[in-house]
């Protein structure tokens, strides 16, 4: 039966305010026991951390509970190749668990498993969302690759560091990834994925790692012997690119990666960071010789079908030389209006990286019409960021960071390469962070917002932004959630950030730590 | 029996049997307050006090610290108000001598939402130890100490770290400290603005400068007068025992009700428990903190060593905001009367009835090697998540009914110089404390009925 709309109007506001009726003080009371329940909720830190840990004292166990959803706000449509049919962008539930064996002082044996399951493909009936019919880690860790994360020795003395195993190496101290390239990253969130979530996303890899350390310097050093590269969106997956058309017959040939091989010592990749601390200014420099984590396909040859000429495509890892600098001032300004003095931190950080592959349309189309070449051209790169962080009133922090990335001997023809512009010649980031407790929870509940709008030049211009809004509350020391929004705007279709305008979205996490 | 409880009743009676036989029940009343009043204005100090104290306001000089007084420190009898509250900078949070030390940490709100924490710490020294090797040994503007902090509790924050690098201050020379964290989910070490002095910590009633201590020269020194202390951390009767780690013999089971504002070693006490305190009142130095948030702190000194054993700060209104009282001990023997160190300190926002509380255990007095130093205090340390040397503890509170009580008001101590209000809900939370000898919580009833 149909209601009448003012009755459906009225039982509406009589549910929402029903809670009003009930006095301040039982709610405060129900609150109140809430709190007292959960200040000592640790279930799996009573019952599987301590009786591990007493059993086995030179065991240091613990984990973590995490569950993450994201929902679309936008209504479902098709945009540019993409059937959204789907709702949920990811129902990711992750099971961390970490162990530190200590056989002796210095000495120690860490594991770190991870089991992942994403709901996404099995919780709600689309026909846009197949990735995990391509590769079964989109939906579940289902190999000792995944699910062994991190598994090294490590040996530490006064002044040397050594770690052989499998793990990840984090360089640079920036928010984004300037010079932190050592390691492949999972980035099935794509244009979402941001710093906090590097340490899920990495893929670790074999390495030997070692550090020397004398005086206020360090000197790493890495040998890499086995090589992860970056795993994109799947097609199929919910952040897979709207502006990439399905493969079809008239599509070229795309062959198989050619693969690095670990056997093989003349894959193997190096790298070197310095390190130095000086009062108030600390500052490093790195060197890296590695493979690019993304292949570039090369055109290898042609195949006529019909009267369409294709190309038939080899995607390849390219070797690159990069050199870094980091560093970082601290200071106090003084006799700021409102608010007196002012705790600041600077930092900047920058990588130039040589010889970056792109893929070159103008030299495409003189392969596919038989000329001599690959299709591809070299040019180097530059990315980097200049921070400033400030530690206002009321435990408010604002970040200012401008990110930029150019391309030398940038043309129109050229594809997206590591480093560069976003396809143009250079792009710039001037992001916006600010983040506060708020003291009426008793700073239980934080606030943080992030802006990142992206500036591209010459073509390009505004190619959208993406803004954040985060709201965190912690329920007890053990359990805490977020509500997040993720919002698109602005820009074409063909941008950044302007492709997935359709791609808004609401989510939450839930962590427990034991 | 509490002194607030016993003040309220006497006034109470007062008030009620004066229109009935005032000039009787005066002689009563002046009786009974001369008995339990612990404490007397200047005008009031005994003989022996006033032989200790020098109510001079301007005293010569120092010809390289103009700033500081001329005469030597730790001074000589009589003292000044301002030499006083130099004393009272021997002992601030973080001891000014090298050690080790595991920090148990808190905070509680008034639902009884609770969260802990807990870190190994480390402190070098590079000046000799004590106000002294602060104030002389290193120039304003210069490293004077390091403090590495490693998390072990709770499970988020697990091998977190931050390395604290303070700096020698003074008008010019304004940065307190160099701030470096290290966070293993983004395993990075990242420069942070040190935290603004005068601003309580997130989810905690500590200001900075409670943990990294205030300067002297700050501000103005008045003498209020003299005061008794029986009592600073409060237990309650949920907790009979807590167990400490004792550098010299490990895990020690003691009754809460032993512990003393001023350790087992203490020599000066009176003879009911007490601690005899001068009690002095600092003005912030609008020239040199502007814009500082406490306007007025009111210290009690213990008059033998001048050990702040409570200390309450006001804002520019003239109200109360946030007591902190402390238990301390002698850590380091080699320094006698210098030695003492917080024990725990207890520390209550009254804007928010939040109350935080910081343990120190296992506090021991640690010389470093030169390897150690040049090791362990150092940004790049960090990245390698190494717990140098572990140390326990077990002092964390299982239940938020266990926590530390509210710190006594003493509201009628020093009317004049002190302006407390609270509001009804507030007050109505702290005196049901006090009838139930533990934190009674916004259920309320429930609770204090259940009460041992």
């Amino acid at each position: 039966m149909k209601q009448p709309p003012g009755l459906r109007a009225w039982l509406f506001a009589a549910t929402c305010l029903a809670p009003l009726s009930v006095p301040a003080t039982e709610v405060a009371n129900v609150l109140s026991k809430f709190d007292r329940a959960m200040a000592t909720f640790n279930p799996l830190g009573e019952h599987v951390r301590k009786p591990i840990e007493r059993a086995v004292p030179r065991l240091t166990f613990r984990g973590a509970l995490r569950q993450w959803s994201d929902v679309l706000i936008d209504t479902d449509d098709r945009v540019g190749f993409r059937e959204q049919d789907f709702r949920f962008l990811q129902l990711q539930n992750l099971l961390e668990l970490e162990t530190f064996y200590n056989f002796a002082p210095g000495l120690d044996l860490n594991a770190v498993t991870h089991a992942l399951y994403d709901g996404v493909y099995d919780w709600q009936h689309s026909d846009g969302l197949f990735a995990d019919k391509l590769d079964r880690t989109a939906e579940i860790y289902d190999n000792s690759e995944r699910i062994l994360r991190e598994f090294y020795l490590s040996w530490r003395t006064p002044g040397f560091d050594l770690m052989v195993g499998k793990q990840q190496v984090i360089w640079g101290k920036m928010d984004g990834q300037f010079i932190d390239l050592i390691n492949g990253m999972d980035r099935r969130e794509f244009v979402q994925l941001e710093s906090e979530d590097f340490e899920l996303r990495r893929l670790p890899t074999w390495m030997v790692n070692t550090t020397f350390h004398f005086g206020r310097n360090s000197l790493q050093m890495l040998y890499i012997v086995d090589f992860e590269q970056d795993r994109q969106p799947l097609p199929g997956s919910p952040w897979f690119s709207p502006l990439i058309p399905p493969t079809t017959a008239a599509s070229d040939i795309l062959l198989p990666t050619k693969r690095v091989e670990s056997g093989d010592f003349g894959d193997h990749e190096f790298g070197l960071r310095l390190d130095r601390s000086a009062g108030a200014l600390t500052y490093g420099m790195i060197y890296a010789y590695l493979w690019d984590k993304n292949p570039v396909g090369h055109a290898i040859g042609t195949e006529t079908r019909g009267a369409s000429t294709l190309l038939r495509i080899q995607p390849r890892h390219e070797r690159l030389h990069h050199l870094g600098v980091t560093a970082d001032y601290a200071t106090t300004l003084q006799d700021m209006p409102w608010m007196g003095t002012l705790p600041a931190v600077f930092r900047i950080e920058a990588l130039w990286t040589k010889g970056v592959r792109f893929a070159d349309f103008n030299k495409l189309a003189a392969a596919r019409a038989g000329g001599a070449t690959d299709g591809t051209a070299q040019h180097d790169t530059l990315r980097a960021a200049v921070a400033a962080e400030f530690g206002l009133p009321a435990n408010t922090t604002m970040i200012l960071q401008t990110s930029y990335y150019h391309t030398f001997g940038w043309n129109p023809a050229l594809g997206f390469g590591f480093g560069g512009g976003f396809g143009d010649e250079w792009s710039l980031i001037p992001l916006l962070f600010l983040s506060r407790p708020f003291a009426f929870t008793r700073d239980r509940l934080s606030a943080n917002f992030t802006a990142f709008p992206v500036i591209s030049g010459p073509d390009n211009g505004w190619q959208g932004i993406k803004t954040k809004l985060r709201v965190r509350y912690k329920f007890s020391q053990f359990i805490s959630g977020q509500l997040i929004y993720n919002g698109y705007d602005s820009g074409d279709r063909n941008d950044l950030y302007g492709q997935y305008d359709e791609w808004d979205n609401f989510g939450w996490e839930l962590s427990y730590e034991f | 029996m509490n002194s607030d409880a016993v003040m309220s009743r006497v006034s109470r009676l007062a008030y009620r049997c004066l229109p009935v036989c005032c000039a009787a029940l005066f002689g009563l009343a002046a009786h009974t307050q001369a008995a339990d009043q612990t404490w007397r204005l200047v005008g009031q100090l005994t003989a022996d006090e006033r032989a200790l104290f020098d109510p001079a306001t301007s005293t010569p000089r120092d010809a390289a610290l103009p700033y500081a007084p001329a005469e030597a420190y730790p001074f000589k009898p009589p003292y000044t108000a301002e030499e006083m509250g130099y004393r009272a900078a021997e002992f601030v949070h973080i001891a000014r001598w090298p050690h080790s030390l595991i920090d148990v940490f808190g905070v509680i709100t008034s639902s009884g939402y609770i969260n802990q924490g807990a870190g190994v710490s480390y402190v070098m020294l590079s000046t000799p130890a004590g106000f002294d090797g602060y104030l002389r040994g290193v120039a304003a503007g210069q490293v004077y100490s390091r403090w590495s902090i490693y998390s072990v509790f709770p499970p988020e924050t697990e091998a977190e770290q931050q390395l604290w690098v303070p700096y020698r201050t003074d008008a010019k020379n304004r940065t307190k400290m160099d701030f470096f964290v290290y966070s293993p989910q983004l395993r990075r070490v990242r420069r942070q603005p040190q935290p603004r002095r005068d601003q309580r910590f997130p989810d905690n009633a500590q200001t900075f400068d409670d943990v990294i201590g205030r300067d002297p020269w700050e501000f103005d020194w008045r003498l209020l007068g003299a005061d008794i202390v029986h009592q600073t951390v409060r237990f309650p009767n949920t907790r009979p025992t807590i167990t400490l780690n004792s550098a010299k013999s490990g895990f020690v089971e003691r009754q809460t009700s032993d512990l003393k504002p001023m350790g087992d070693d203490y020599p000066h006490y009176r003879p009911d428990g007490g601690v005899d305190c001068w009690v002095v009142k600092a003005v912030t130095r609008e020239d040199l903190l502007p814009d500082y948030n406490e306007k007025t702190l009111i210290y009690w000194l213990d008059k033998h060593y001048f050990y702040p054993v409570r200390m309450e700060k006001y804002d520019h209104e003239g109200k109360l905001i946030m007591i902190e009282v402390r238990n301390a001990v002698l850590e380091n023997p080699v320094r006698e009367s210098m030695g003492y160190s917080a024990q725990m300190t207890v520390y209550w926002d009254l804007e928010h009835d939040i109350m935080s509380y910081s343990v120190h255990d296992a506090h021991r007095p640690h010389d470093w090697t030169a390897e150690e130093q040049a090791m362990i205090f150092t940004p790049e340390f960090m990245r390698r998540q190494w717990l140098y040397e572990p140390i326990k503890s077990q002092a964390l509170i299982g239940d938020p009914k266990h926590y530390f009580l509210r710190p006594q008001l003493y509201r009628e101590r020093f009317p004049d110089a002190r302006r407390i209000e609270l509001s009804p809900a507030l007050a109505e939370r702290y005196a049901a404390q006090e009838a139930a000898g533990q934190l009674i919580f916004e259920s309320g009833g429930g609770d204090a009925t259940a009460a041992p």
